[in-house]
This record gives C-alpha cells, sequence and structure tokens, in this order.
C-alpha cells in the first residue's frame, strides 16, 4: 500500500477522521489532529515503516507534504540497504 | 455558613462489575470476584491472586481519545459516566449539565501500565523513543483531567495521590467543597489500575500480598482472620456525585445518602506500619466533625486488609474510638470479596456503605470462618445481614505514609 493510503486508513482507524476531509491539501488541523495527536501519527508511522524521522523533517502542516517526506524517508532507507 | 451535602449519583466499574446494585448484591451474597490470573512474560511471568475487572469504554469514551489514555483514565472516565448518568446530569450530548462542577479524584499509581511500556521500550526494545504520549498518560492527575474533558467540566479538577486513602480524601476534600461554598456539584471518587507484571512483582516484594487459600484461589483474601495472610490487589473505578442541598432542592431529585463527616489524620510514625493512635484520631475527627456520638454509628466498613498488623491495629483503634464491646456496631471489610483497590479502595468502599445505607443491608466479611481472637469485634461473618434500623456508617481508609481518612454518611 501506499504511503498516502497507510496514513489515510492510520487516520480514520485510530483518530476518526472524517475519511471525506482527508486530501493531500489537507492541514493536519483541518482533520482536527492536535500536537498530540500529530506526535502519536508520526510515531506510529515510524513505526509502520521502521524509520528515523528527524525532527526537522518532522516539521510539515499538510497530509501532502507528511506523506511526501514520509516517501522520501522510505526511498532513503531502501537505497541505503 | 456550613451547607449539607448529598450523594445523589453513583458509578462503578468494579471487579464485580459496573451495576451498584448488582455488585451490592454479589457483596451481600458474600462472592468473592478474587481469583488467579496469569501475568507478566513467557519468562518471569507467574499466576497471581487478582480480582480484575472488565472495561468497556463503547459510547463513552471516542477512540479519538482512547489512543491517549491509560486504562486507569478509562476507568475513570466511564465511573464518572455511569455516576453522572445515575444522578440525571447527564445532556443528551453526554456533557455534564453543572459545567461548574468539580473533580476530585484519588488515584495512587497513576497510569502504571504507560509507565511499564516506556520502560519496556528503553530496556527491552533498546530505544530513546517510548510512546510521545507517555506522560500524558503516565501523569496521575491523568484521570481527573478526561473527566474534566469528556464531561466539559470546569470548576476545579483536582487529584489526591496518597496510596489507600487518596480516594477516601477525595471524596472528603470534595464533601468539605461543597459544605463550605466552594462547589455546588463535585464528580469524587478515585481510580487504579496496575494489573501489570513491573507493579505487581514490586508488591510482591513488599511482602503485603495474600498466599493462595488452600480452599481456593477465591477465598484468598481473609481480615479478621486467624489464617490471613495480606491482601489481593483489585482494579477499578468508584465515583460518588456529591451535590449541594440547595442543587439537590432546585433539581428535585432523590438522594441515595447525606455525608456527614470526614477526618483525616497521619500517624508520623512509619511509612507501612500502621498505628493505633493515627487512626483514633481520623475516626474521632469525623464523628466530631458530624457531632455525632459513637454510639450512633450501626457499621463500619474497615480498611481491614487482611494483613496479620492491619486488621489487628484497626480492631485496637476501633475499640478505642467507639468501647471494648460497641453495642449494636457492625464492622465488616468487604476487601475479602473485592481485594484492594489501593487509590480506588476508599470512594469504592464509601460507596459500597451508601448502598447498606440506602438497602438496609450490612455486607460480610466472607471467609471469615476463623476469626482471630485479637479481632473480636462482631466483624459480620460470611453472611451478610438485614440491618432495618440502620443510619450512619463509616468507612475507614488508612494508607502507607501514615495518612488515615474516615468518612460518615447518613441514611435520608
Amino acid at each position: 500500500m501506499s504511503s498516502y493510503e497507510d496514513i489515510k486508513e492510520l487516520l480514520v482507524t485510530k483518530f476518526e477522521v472524517k475519511p471525506e476531509l482527508i486530501e493531500p491539501g489537507a492541514t493536519l488541523a483541518d482533520l482536527g489532529l492536535d500536537s498530540l495527536s500529530t506526535a502519536e501519527l508520526i510515531f506510529d508511522i515510524a513505526e509502520k515503516y521502521d524509520l528515523d524521522i528527524p525532527d526537522n523533517r518532522a516539521d510539515f502542516t499538510t497530509l501532502g507534504e507528511a506523506v511526501k517526506m514520509v516517501d522520501e524517508l522510505r526511498r532513503a532507507k531502501v537505497g541505503s540497504a | 455558613m456550613k451547607r449539607r451535602v448529598f450523594v445523589t449519583g453513583i458509578g462503578l466499574v468494579s471487579p464485580h462489575g459496573c451495576e451498584p446494585q448488582e455488585v451490592f448484591r454479589r457483596l451481600y451474597a458474600g462472592e468473592s470476584a478474587i481469583r488467579k490470573v496469569r501475568t507478566g512474560t513467557a519468562e518471569y511471568g507467574s499466576d497471581v491472586l487478582l480480582a480484575p475487572c472488565g472495561l468497556s469504554t463503547q459510547d463513552v469514551i471516542p477512540k479519538s481519545q482512547s489512543f491517549v489514555m491509560d486504562r486507569v483514565s478509562k476507568l475513570a472516565v466511564v465511573a464518572a459516566y455511569n455516576a453522572l448518568n445515575s444522578a440525571g446530569l447527564l445532556e443528551s450530548e453526554g456533557h455534564c449539565k453543572k459545567p461548574s462542577a468539580a473533580v476530585y479524584m484519588g488515584c495512587g499509581l497513576g497510569g502504571s501500565q504507560s509507565l511499564e511500556d516506556a520502560y519496556r521500550a528503553y530496556w527491552e526494545k533498546r530505544t530513546r523513543k517510548p510512546k510521545p504520549t507517555s506522560v500524558p498518560m503516565i501523569m496521575a492527575n491523568a484521570p481527573a483531567a478526561h473527566i474534566s474533558m469528556r464531561f466539559r467540566l470546569n470548576g476545579p479538577s483536582l487529584t489526591y495521590s496518597i496510596a489507600c486513602a487518596s480516594s477516601a480524601v477525595a471524596v472528603g476534600e470534595a464533601f468539605r467543597a461543597i459544605r463550605d461554598g466552594y462547589s455546588d456539584v463535585a464528580v469524587a471518587g478515585g481510580t487504579e489500575s496496575m494489573i501489570n507484571d513491573g507493579s505487581i512483582s514490586a508488591w510482591e516484594m513488599l511482602g503485603v500480598l495474600a498466599k493462595e487459600h488452600e480452599s481456593g484461589a477465591h477465598a484468598s483474601s481473609r481480615p479478621f482472620a486467624v489464617d490471613r495472610t495480606g491482601f489481593v490487589l483489585g482494579e477499578g473505578a468508584a465515583v460518588l456525585i456529591l451535590e449541594s442541598e440547595e442543587s439537590v432542592l432546585a433539581r428535585e431529585t432523590n438522594a441515595l445518602a447525606e455525608v456527614v463527616g470526614y477526618g483525616v489524620s497521619n500517624d508520623a510514625h512509619n511509612l507501612t506500619q500502621p498505628a493505633v493512635d493515627g487512626q483514633v484520631l481520623a475516626m474521632r475527627a469525623a464523628l466530631s466533625d458530624a457531632s455525632l456520638e459513637p454510639l450512633l454509628v450501626d457499621y463500619i466498613n474497615a480498611h481491614a486488609t487482611a494483613t496479620p498488623a492491619g486488621d489487628l491495629v484497626e480492631v485496637q483503634a476501633i475499640k478505642q474510638v467507639f468501647g471494648e464491646k460497641p453495642r449494636g456496631l457492625a464492622i465488616s471489610s468487604t476487601k475479602s470479596m473485592h481485594g484492594h483497590l489501593v487509590g480506588a479502595a476508599g470512594a469504592l468502599e464509601f460507596l459500597i456503605s451508601v448502598l447498606a445505607l440506602a438497602e438496609k443491608k450490612i455486607p460480610p466479611t466472607a471467609f471469615l470462618t476463623d476469626p482471630d481472637p485479637q479481632c473480636d469485634l462482631d466483624c459480620v461473618p460470611c453472611v451478610g445481614r438485614s440491618a432495618p434500623s440502620l443510619r450512619y456508617a463509616m468507612s475507614n481508609s488508612f494508607a502507607f505514609g501514615g495518612t488515615n481518612a474516615s468518612l460518615l454518611a447518613r441514611a435520608v
């Protein structure tokens, strides 16, 4: 599954975000995530893909930016393997 | 001006279930919820005597909050929901009709499972990265905070962490706040959940836990018995809605009992050993608070955890306050059936005392087939007792750290 689909599923099942709100341009605030939920989301993503997400990379606003960050880190991980 | 304070709602998540009348019926029948549970890892785990509770958060806790709540907070919110619901204080959207209500909660250890999870991340997964929500899940005031948020309560949200007296003090302080005019309504109670092997093994090493009784795991908590060996850890939450007389009258609601006295003291003696003098001070302070003669008290729900030393000290303290052979005074320890809920114990046992007053029935000390000759009070052995004239009940909670709390309630 793509990072976008994975994150979308996580948002719906764990954080009870309405699926119709989820689109790449939506900010996490638009989706109803506060700072604690955002930290948990990043943690869950890192666990799922076994990524080490540097603090400066976790500085995103929209869902699309988050997915882009995850994709880049996943590619870097494959590349280094 | 001192105002009268009533109990208008009760809520539970307890080893005997969530429905107070049904829980009381089972206690009155002498039914134990204690059993042996396998805990911990395959390598170091053990079969442990426990009184765990079932928990359903459906319709009470949304998923969007669940991930940031330790079990101890979930228990508290569900018990508070049940209490507010029984008091008729929930609006259709699930918030409280009295947004100025205060929250007074007791909790001994806080989010102990989350603490264990954080340590396991460090030691087992060898990472400095526990869940980012660990701190707000571990903190002892999380249960009170979640109650305030869930039911939109803007009054003070306070947590008392005083070991086994935590929630007796919480209820007592809520009583005072209402009586003295600081609040009209309070959600008061306690919660505890430390059914994880890190915590359990620490209790084991303290040497205060019961050994399995030859007649079965369920009969291992034996307060006042000659063969008592210690207590069994229980889990759950108990919440009472306390309300001023003015508020009760304005809402035209019914009360289950009136809270009339609260006494609190410290032994100033030893971290874990109880002391007669400190317990006497607390019981006398509660009686004095209620301007009540000792002989008018009909029932004491004792702290009596079934440790060899503790039960004897409480018996001696009760004798000092109520007389060597107090006539008409029944004493029972329901810990024989629900175990020791530590931070939730005081609220649970006061709630049971309130139900005893409402139903005119005294729950027994279960499994008291062979009483300790030194515990020669009327400890209501094995069989519950109908008590049509039951009017005043006291509930004792005595803590590690030396804090003693006694609560007094009157039938309405």
